[in-house]
This record gives C-alpha cells, structure tokens and sequence, in this order.
C-alpha cells in the first residue's frame, strides 16, 4: 500500500481510482434522481413546483429522471459485475459481505455507547454500519431500476402482467426512493460530513488515503492485515 | 255697474270659447248629414252583412270617437259615396273582403300614394301591394276614430303610441324578399322582464317624432343589428361575449353565430330561473343550434335526472360552457379545465353525497399520474411553452355529453370498455392496462390491497429506521463527548 505523498507515511491508500469514480457517478446521479424524483412525489409542494419549472416543466424532469435512473442502473450493474468477478477470481476479499461479525459487533458497539464496555467493536475494512449504508443502496437500488422500469414502459409491462403491476411498482418506487433519500440524506452524510471524528468531512473517497489513526480506530482489523501483508 | 260686469262676462266668455280645445269646435263642426246618419248608426248593436260568406261588420259609429277624429268634420258620404244621392241601397257588397277593399279605395281617393308613401310603415305595404296584395288602411287605421298624424293625444305613453300599428300584422321586406313581421304582442310584452321598458329604450332612433326607414339585407342581418340594442343596458354581459367563441365566429362574418336575441328572444325576455323549467327551457336554447348535442345530453345520466326526475342538481350545458363568454370546447385550455368543472358537484358534497358517489375522484385523479401532469402542464402554459400532448382529463374516459353512470352495463368506464378509452391516447395498450388505474379509490384493505400493504408497511418501517438511526448518531456523539 503506498503512501500518500501528501500525508507522509501516517497515510493508507483505501479506495483505488475506480471506486473514488464510482463514488463521484453515484453521488450524480442520486443527487439527479432525488431532485427530479421526491419534486414528482411531492408534487404539491411548492419547492417542488418551482424546482420542475426551474428544470424546464414535467416533461423535462422526467427525461432527466429516466436518463440518470439509466446511468444509475449502469453504474450499479457494473458495480456488482466487477465485484463478483473480483471475488470470483480471488482478486479480492468478499469484505462487503455480511457475517455473523457483523452482528456482535453492532451488538459489541451498543455495549460500548452505553458504557458497559470500554472499547467500540473492531472492525474489518467495512465496519457494520457501512455495510447496512452500501446493502440497503445497493438493494433499494436494484428495486428502484425494477420499479422505475416498469413505471417507464407500462404498456410493455402489462403485456405479460397484470395491471396491478404498476400501481404496485408507484408504491414501492416512491417509498423506496424515500427510504434511500433519508438513509443518504442522515445516515451517510451524517456519518461522512458531521461525525466527530471526520469533521468536517470525510475525505477519503474523495482522496483515496485515510489516516493510520483512523485506520487504527474504525478498522483496527484491517490495519493488522495490511501490516501483516495479507493482500486486501 | 250692471253694464260694465256684463261687458267683463261677455269678454271672459269669448276668451274661453277661444281657447276651448278643437273636439269642442268640432262638436259644433259635425255635419247635419252626418247627424242625420248617426241618429240610427250611433246605436248599438247595429251590423252591415254581406250575403255571399255570410259575414258581417259593425255599422256603428260611437258620437264622441268620431267627433275626436280627423275625420270629424267631414260628411260620412266623403267616404261612403255610394249614399251621395240620398237614397240608402242595402247590401251593396257581397262580402267582407269586398267591403274592406272599397274602404281602402275610398281612403286612397284623398290619401295619394305620394303622400302616404314617406311614410316607411307605408312605403313597405305598397311595395306589397305591388305584389299583389290588398293592404287594407283600415287594419291599422280605425275607420272612424282615426287620429291626426301629429296628433297623438290620445296615447297616454309611448308604447300605447307605438302599438297603435305594432299590434296588427305587417311586415318588413328585406332586400333579399324575406319577411320580417312587426307585430308586436303586447300581452307578452308585459309579462316578461323588460315590461317597464319603453319601445324607444331598445329600438332607439324611433319616437313618435321619427320613424326612420331602415331596410335590412335579411331577416339574419335585422336580428344581428338589432341585438346591438342590449349592450346599452347590459354592457357588462356584452363585454363577455366579445370574449366568446359565439362572437369570434360572428367576428368572422358568419352570422348564423347566434346573439343576444337568439337565446334571450326580443320581446318576451324572462326573467332568470333557476328553476328546473328555467333550466330545461335553457337547455332548449342550445339546442336550436346544438340538436345533435342535446340529443346525446337527454339520453345521459345528467340529462334524465333533470327531465324525468326534475332534478336540479345535475349540470345543464350553461354550468359547464357558462353563459356569455362561452369558450370553445376543442382548445386546450378548456380541456385542461375541465376537472374542475367536473369538480364543481363531484367534488362537494352537499351535492353528490346524497347520490352514494365519492367525492374522492377529483382528489383521486389530481394525485395521479394524468392530473399531475395535468397540473405542471397549466402552469407552464403560463411560464414555459404550450404542450401539445393533451391529457387525459374526466370527459376522456367517461364522455362528454353522453356520459352514463358508471353503474350502467353500457358504461365506458367500466373496465371491459376501459381499455377502448386508454388506446385512444394508448393505442398499444391490452386488457390488462386499464387495472394500472385505481379507478378513483383510496387504497384501502377492501380495494386495491396490495398497495394498501405496500403504503403501510413503509409507513411503519420508515419512522423505525430513521428514529432507529438518529439513535446511532446520538449515542455514538454522546460517547464521543463522554471519551474525551
């Protein structure tokens, strides 16, 4: 793992090019997604009247919607593509995975925030928290391209099934777009932007360096890991 | 003394006899033929026959209307010459029509055409004559209680005045030989809402002074010109419709556009009802024009109730096109409008509730995809480009005019003939499309279930999770804090 030459020595390479520009095309498209899509769902509002007039009326709006939603899909898909033939191929550890770790450790992390413990959980590359962030987008992602596919091509859709199908799919789509807004909007801003520790933002997938100290703290097992050389 | 008061009395009594008015000097102008005449034509009762038809006419003549006449100084054998010679033949006509044509010529020998002919009322009756007709003078002119022209006196008001010819049948002949009938019924009249008007106030140019000759190229062109006449009173109704599509195809030169007096009528204008008879005969109105269209709202759901169960909350063609500034039907604008109009009564329930029908479908419909859209599309009319793309909107699924109840088998709206409005805008669309749309129902655990559940299961998880979350930051700030 090199060095940052900025940082010195006291910084460890975390994300590689490829997943800061994955991070950039998400943080896009979302942000796309979100104000198209919750000004439709809250249509009513007037924020949401002026941001679609601002946007050059309802049908423009839903044009921007579609397209980001197809880069969205795009990104997403080859986001697990790479990520399976990298496990696959042995490349890489399945880190994002979920175990049974995860869960003694939020259970570990509860302990320590009420004080009957002294130490917080340690943690692997990606603590339990992030892996709910990424498990939830990734899942939630993949309805809203099902969902938001059906909205787009009703006709098709109701060729083969049944009508419902596609109030169905408004619910889920809507909700779901929600569900993802508001565990973007608190829990991943909150916890890259406004958490103590990385204040006033956390850099690294911008950068792709953390801090040893950081590493030390919030995945003290990966650290060990790389100290010891085992390939990530 | 005495001779000097005498002298005073005799000159008071000249003075009088001066200025007495001119039935009193007439009085003593009355013929002593015609006083012979009279002693048996002054009686009631008495009737002239004539043997051929077996009609017969009044022969009396009453003292006080002939000596108030015109004619009051003249001897009755001026006009009835055949008794010039003293004798008095009997039954010298053989009917009625005889009779009234031998009056006329008897009045034409005095009254030339020339000098009757200025007169526009006659110039018209002569032109008929000229066709063939026989005016008779007196239809119009009683025959022995005729008034001097510039007279008058006798008409205590200007419509009295007026009715003195308007209440017999004449015409008016336009240019292209239709025939305008100037009979005025002042019984209608009366009983209508312009009873306390005076003829000039509407026919304005005509007094008892003037009565101008207009002549008209149709009978179309006399009703266009003449609906001029409301917007002096009613100007505001008349700025309405100059924003009407009624008056843009008038504009346009096409006068079969209908105007005031189309709907409203000339001189039986009635009084706003809003009963269920003022309704109906509303409806009536549109329909000299838009048969085709009544005919189609007579046989829907609104139409009957109103004319078979005289129900009077249902829409007549004025509720929804209002009345003066009527707009057309087939722009945009006015399609986009039409769920509100629809809304009106579907959405209040002072008027549908009684009927068991939701007032939910306008909310139903505005938070669906076609009246979101709807709604962005009015908006940006105003500040970004007109859509082309019209929207679907009530009136496209459950008709126009001919909409029925949506319980009727014959239905549009109901699902099996749902798919036919759907490929109108849809064409790729199959059975199954029209279940895309909740049919104006609020997801409930009896209808539509699945997104009943759906709805619900967010609306639980999601207060969970983000209570869950703000949780985790709180205690993981808190520890922080506590650490240092």
């Amino acid at each position: 793992m090199k060095g940052n030459p900025a940082g010195g020595e006291r910084m460890i390479r975390r994300f590689s090019r490829l997943r800061i520009f994955e991070h950039w095309g998400i943080v896009l498209c979302t942000l796309i997604l979100f104000a198209t899509g919750l000004s439709q769902r809250f249509w009513h509002l007037d924020f949401s009247q002026w941001l679609i007039l601002k946007m050059g009326g309802i049908d423009n709006v839903r044009w921007i919607h579609r397209y980001a939603g197809g880069f969205f899909s795009l990104g997403l898909i080859l986001n697990v593509v790479v990520a399976v033939a990298g496990v696959v191929r042995g490349k890489w550890a399945p880190s994002m995975f979920i175990t049974k770790k995860d869960f003694s450790d939020a259970v570990e992390n509860m302990k320590y925030y009420f004080g009957l413990d002294d130490q917080p959980a340690k943690c692997d590359r990606y603590d339990y928290m992030e892996k709910f962030e990424y498990w939830t987008i990734l899942m939630g992602g993949f309805l809203m391209i099902l969902t938001g596919a059906v909205l787009w091509f009703p006709i098709l859709v109701t060729k083969i099934l049944p009508g419902e199908i596609i109030p169905a799919a408004k619910a889920l789509h809507s909700n779901e777009a929600l569900l993802i807004f508001l565990i973007n909007a608190l829990w991943h801003i909150i916890n890259a932007v406004f958490s103590p520790e990385v204040f006033p933002l956390d850099t690294s997938i911008f950068t792709g360096y953390i801090s040893r100290e950081r590493m030390a703290r919030e995945h003290p097992i990966e650290l060990a890991k790389l100290d010891e050389g085992t390939p990530e | 003394m005495t001779r000097h008061k005498g002298l005073a009395l005799s000159f008071v009594l000249v003075l009088l006899a001066a200025a007495s008015p001119a039935a009193h000097a007439r009085e003593s102008d009355l013929s002593a033929q015609a006083g012979k005449c009279l002693r048996c034509h002054a009686k009631e009762g008495i009737r002239t026959n004539f043997p051929e038809d077996g009609e017969s006419v009044p022969a009396r003549v009453i003292l006080a209307d002939f000596k108030a006449s015109a004619h009051g100084m003249l001897d009755c054998t001026a006009c009835h010459t055949a008794y010039l010679q003293g004798g008095h033949p009997k039954k010298r006509f053989r009917s009625r029509e005889r009779f009234r044509a031998a009056t006329t010529s008897a009045c034409r020998g005095c009254h030339s055409n020339g000098q009757i002919g200025g007169n526009p009322i006659h110039a018209s009756f002569l032109a008929r004559e000229s066709e063939g007709e026989s005016p008779v003078c007196t239809d119009c002119h009683q025959a022995h209680s005729m008034t001097p022209v510039s007279g008058g006196k006798i008409f205590t008001n200007e419509k009295q005045y007026c009715m003195s010819c308007h209440r017999y049948q004449m015409d008016m002949i336009c240019r292209n030989k239709e025939r305008i009938s100037l009979k005025v019924d002042l019984s209608e009249l009366e009983t209508f809402a312009h009873d306390k008007l005076r003829c000039s106030d509407c026919h304005f140019g005509f007094s008892r002074e003037e009565h101008p000759k207009r002549t008209f190229r149709s009978r179309r062109d006399y009703t266009v010109a003449s609906s001029e006449s409301c917007r002096r009173c009613h100007f505001d109704k008349y700025t309405k419709t100059l924003d009407s599509v009624h008056y843009a195809i008038l504009s346009q030169g096409n006068l079969k556009a209908p105007v005031c007096n189309d709907c409203h009528g000339a001189h039986g204008i009635a009084h706003v009802s809003h009963t269920v008879k003022g309704r109906v005969l509303t409806t009536q109105k549109c329909r000299k024009c838009h048969a085709q269209v009544y005919e189609m709202y007579s046989r829907s759901v609104h139409g009957k109730a109103l004319m078979d169960d005289q129900n009077q909350d249902v829409p007549i063609c004025i509720d929804c096109h209002t009345t003066h500034d009527i707009q057309n039907p087939l722009t945009l604008e006015y399609h986009e409008r039409i769920p509100q109009m629809c809304g009106n009564c579907h959405a209040n329930p002072s008027v549908v509730a009684k009927y068991g029908l939701s007032t939910d479908v306008l909310k139903t419909y505005l938070a669906d995809f076609h009246g979101v859209t709807l709604g962005f599309y009015k908006r940006q009319r105003e500040k970004l480009y007109k859509p082309a793309r019209p929207i679907a909107v009530c009136t496209d699924c459950h008709g126009t005019h001919s909409i029925t109840g949506t319980g009727s088998s014959s239905s549009p709206t109901v699902k099996a003939n749902l798919v036919k409005r759907c490929q109108k805008c849809h064409p790729d669309a199959n059975e199954n499309f029209p279940n895309a749309w909740l049919f104006h129902y609020k997801p409930s655990p009896s209808k539509h279930p699945l997104i009943f559940i759906l709805n619900t299961a967010y609306r639980i998880f999601l207060p969970i999770m983000v209570i869950g979350l703000i949780l985790q930051v709180l205690l993981h700030v808190w520890r922080y804090a506590v650490n240092r």
